[in-house]
């Protein structure tokens, strides 16, 4: 045929499939709309799936159609249960955490074995050596009043044992779990909602990459569904509209970058090393165990009991001490580690700092100066344990840094996890703030069903935000200047921060108001 | 109720102490119950009792600069809490320094045999050091032990400060009088930033005001800006720098020799006494002419 004949055929054809013709934008979805789900959830990770757990939980919104995509594998169950080995990424699980896990059913599924509870903190500074110690008793306190009156010596205050009578339960502090055991224990809580009745399935996507995420075409005619303002999620599935689109997909969160909401914050400096550790005593599943962290100038190092013997270790330090300890041998690793928690910081910077090549010297720099260090000095709490190994292959490293999003939601859009807002390990607080995200999501979600909203306008996405941003902005602020006023290596901001932890190790209500606040109070 | 008699409000006293909770007890260090001592010839004080040691030390050296024993005592009293903690972390962040607090060596006649200084090689550091001993007559026995820091690592910094001492006399020149060890004392200052070595120069109002001019105009100077710029001095291993050469070790410190000062003495004393014979000579003269 010639070229002006079939160019005469092509206009005649009708206008939608003249433009879908010329259009280059990837229809791959076979009944050529997108298919529209009422919630589709970017992110697989412990936000996104409990997210979809908690909506799946309630009667109100079971009956949702809901699509979860991830670009990783999900199905593989990734946690080895081998009672000597642990992964090296744990996370702190707050009292409130757990309530939430535990009432949406995925706590049950998690192995217990692997799990380990903790009911003390000790956490001194590096430098002065001033302490605090964190534990139930203080939450049960008397009050103010009778703080001061049994700091007053001789008075018979102190004879109140209400506050050491504590359930085993109360006297937890928080409960240390690896992330893969979490990640795998939601998965299976996802997948078991597919045989309980009257929930609808969750369309679960995973090693599919998001292609691009766009608002829909404008409306045909007048009676055909408007999509302009839905976002259209693109994949190698096909094309989805979702009612409300969740991102729950990380720090890079392509849904947020979508939502054109900036994230303003700054890079620390800083990476994160982190380890699993041999200890050199063996504590069995009922005993009280301790959590401790120490302010160092460099950043501070914590170490958090696992069961058994093993402990995980989270130390934030200078790029240049995160490349030399990851290069270290296991024995000199093991000798930093320890040195960190026992020496002083001029001790600690010149051992992370000699380009020595021969191997075990740092186990023997160790040895002398612990020797030379007396315990007292330093602040360190008296039962430490000493640190006998690490396991092979475990010490890795990961960059620091603080964003926090402008707003959490958008038209038909909402931000969870650490798509809104990433922060500084130091408290423990990333995944905890990231589970609370989901479940007042899901509470605003559950409540605008309930109420007959549209669940992607503003008028019952506001409610989340207003719910979980200041909180969020709170948290991640008070961690920053924590870790600012803690880097100070000598000068009179060490002596008022010293002062101030004195003050707040002596006062029961204050520091129990502060545990309340780290633990998630609501 | 009796009227309060002084025994009865201390017996009164006494019981309240007593009455104190256990841990209180304990805690408070007194001088009822003071800590078992951290190395042999330790005495733990408490804060007064450390103010009072530090006001009267200082006072007592200075109307008697013999007194060797005041100046050690005011040395130790006042490096707390800052300034001995400083020198410590500045040896541990040296490698040679760290070797010495490894190594812990002592100065004493013992360990540095004169005989054996004095047939080093000419210009070294050694025979230097021991040529200065015999100029000025002294041993190297003569420094007190520490006894009021509580560290013993520290306590070990402050020892090793004071038997060394001797060598920053050997490698500037200054001699024993108490002119010399005043600008020494301004260089240490500078170079330690002990309190003690501050608090020494004091000891200006016991000078004469030619020798107080001398000392602002050349030593003090040379002092201070040679102190600043050198490295420290405690990081020197004295014991393995015996037979480097004087100069060569002075330029890798970064400290230049001061104007002699015996010999400028010298010089002054012999002008003095010839004018003097030139005086009397005119007199005698003038008393023979019968003017």
């Amino acid at each position: 045929m010639s070229s002006p004949a079939l160019l005469k055929r092509f206009l005649a054809l009708p206008p939608s499939l003249r433009r879908s013709f010329w259009s280059s934008s990837a229809r791959a979805s076979p009944a050529g709309k997108p298919e529209i789900y009422d919630v589709v959830c970017v992110g697989g990770g412990p936000a996104g799936l409990s997210f979809v757990s908690a909506l799946k939980s309630h009667s109100a919104t079971q009956g949702f159609k809901v699509a979860l995509i991830d670009s990783q594998d999900l199905t593989t169950s990734r946690t080895v249960n081998d009672a000597d080995s642990y992964s090296n990424r744990c996370s702190s699980l707050t009292p409130s955490s757990l309530r939430f896990l535990k009432g949406i059913g995925a706590w049950e599924r998690v192995n217990g074995d692997r799990t380990q509870a903790y009911h003390a903190m000790d956490v001194w500074d590096g430098v002065s050596g001033s302490k605090i110690h964190f534990d139930s008793v203080d939450k049960r306190s008397t009050g103010l009043l009778g703080a001061i009156a049994e700091m007053v010596p001789g008075s018979r205050f102190r004879a109140s044992r209400r506050q050491y009578e504590t359930s085993a339960e109360e006297a937890v502090v928080a409960t240390m779990c690896e992330n893969s055991s979490l990640a795998s224990a939601l998965l299976q809580r996802v997948k078991d909602f597919e045989t309980e009745e009257q929930t609808a399935q969750v369309q679960m996507w995973d090693k599919t990459k998001v292609d691009s995420i766009d608002l829909g075409p404008e409306a045909e005619d007048e009676k055909s569904l408007d999509l302009s303002q839905w976002p259209i999620v693109s994949t190698q599935h096909g094309q989805i509209a979702a009612r409300l689109l969740v991102g729950a997909d990380g720090a890079n969160s392509p849904v947020r970058q979508f939502a054109g909401i900036p994230s303003h914050g700054w890079d620390y400096n800083q990476h994160g090393v982190v380890a699993t550790l041999h200890l050199d005593r063996t504590f069995s599943a009922n005993e009280l165990r301790t959590a401790y962290q120490r302010f160092l100038p460099t950043g501070p190092i914590a170490l958090l009991p696992l069961p058994g013997n093993k402990a995980s270790l989270v130390w934030s330090t200078t790029p240049q001490h995160a490349a030399k300890l990851k290069s270290l041998s296991p024995t000199d690793f093991t000798a930093a580690v320890n040195a960190a928690f026992r020496l002083m910081p001029v001790d600690i910077n010149y051992m992370l700092a000699t380009t020595t090549t021969t191997t075990d010297s740092q186990a023997e720099e160790f040895a002398w100066r612990e020797a030379a260090t007396p315990p007292s000095s330093t602040g360190l709490p008296p039962n430490f344990p000493h640190i006998t190994g690490v396991q092979l292959g475990t010490p890795a490293s990961f960059p620091l840094k603080m964003r926090h999003a402008d707003t959490y939601t958008g038209h038909r859009l909402a931000l969870i996890g650490d798509a809104a807002h990433t922060i500084h390990p130091l408290a423990g607080q990333g995944l905890n703030l990231g589970l609370a995200d989901a479940e007042a999501l899901a509470k605003q979600i559950v409540y605008g069903m309930e109420h007959g909203m549209d669940i992607g306008s503003s008028w019952c996405l506001d409610g989340y935000n207003s719910e979980r941003w200041a909180a969020n902005h709170a948290m991640i602020g008070v961690v920053d200047k924590l870790k600012k006023v803690y880097s100070a290596g000598s000068g009179p901001v060490v002596w008022g921060r010293s002062l101030g932890l004195g003050v707040v190790e002596r006062l029961g209500p204050v520091k129990a108001a502060f545990m309340g606040a780290a633990a998630g109070v609501r | 109720m009796l009227p309060p008699t002084p025994a009865r409000s201390a017996q009164q006293l006494f019981r309240r102490l007593l009455a104190l909770p256990p841990p209180l007890r304990q805690r408070t260090f007194s001088i009822l119950n003071r800590p078992p001592p951290n190395y042999s010839g330790h005495v733990p004080l408490t804060i007064t009792e450390r103010a009072g040691l530090a006001v009267g030390s200082a006072f007592g050296s200075l109307s008697n600069p013999y007194r060797h024993d005041l100046i050690a005592a005011l040395g130790e009293a006042t490096s707390k809490p800052y300034f001995i903690t400083r020198l410590r972390h500045a040896m541990l962040k040296d490698p040679t320094g760290r070797r010495i607090l490894s190594d812990k060596p002592r100065i004493s006649s013992q360990t540095m045999k004169l005989e054996d200084l004095r047939k080093m090689p000419e210009n070294s550091v050694g025979r230097a050091y021991a040529a200065w001993l015999d100029r000025e007559g002294v041993t190297p026995d003569t420094r007190d032990q520490v006894r009021y820091i509580d560290d013993p690592e520290e306590a070990y910094v402050m020892q090793r400060y004071r038997e060394t001492h001797d060598f920053t006399h050997a490698i500037t020149g200054l001699p024993v009088i108490i002119e010399g060890e005043l600008a020494i004392k301004a260089f240490e200052f500078a170079n330690t930033v002990l309190p003690m070595t501050a608090l020494s120069l004091f000891a200006i109002v016991r000078l004469k005001s030619e020798e107080r001019k001398r000392f602002f105009e050349v030593y003090a100077p040379w002092a201070v800006a040679n102190g600043l710029k050198a490295e420290e001095v405690v990081n020197v291993y004295w014991e393995e720098e015996l037979e480097t050469d004087v100069d060569v070790l002075r330029t890798r410190l970064g400290i230049s020799k001061p104007p002699d000062l015996r010999e400028i003495r010298k010089v002054l004393r012999e002008e003095r006494r010839a004018e003097r014979e030139a005086r009397r000579a005119r007199e005698d003269l003038g008393a023979a002419g019968g003017v």
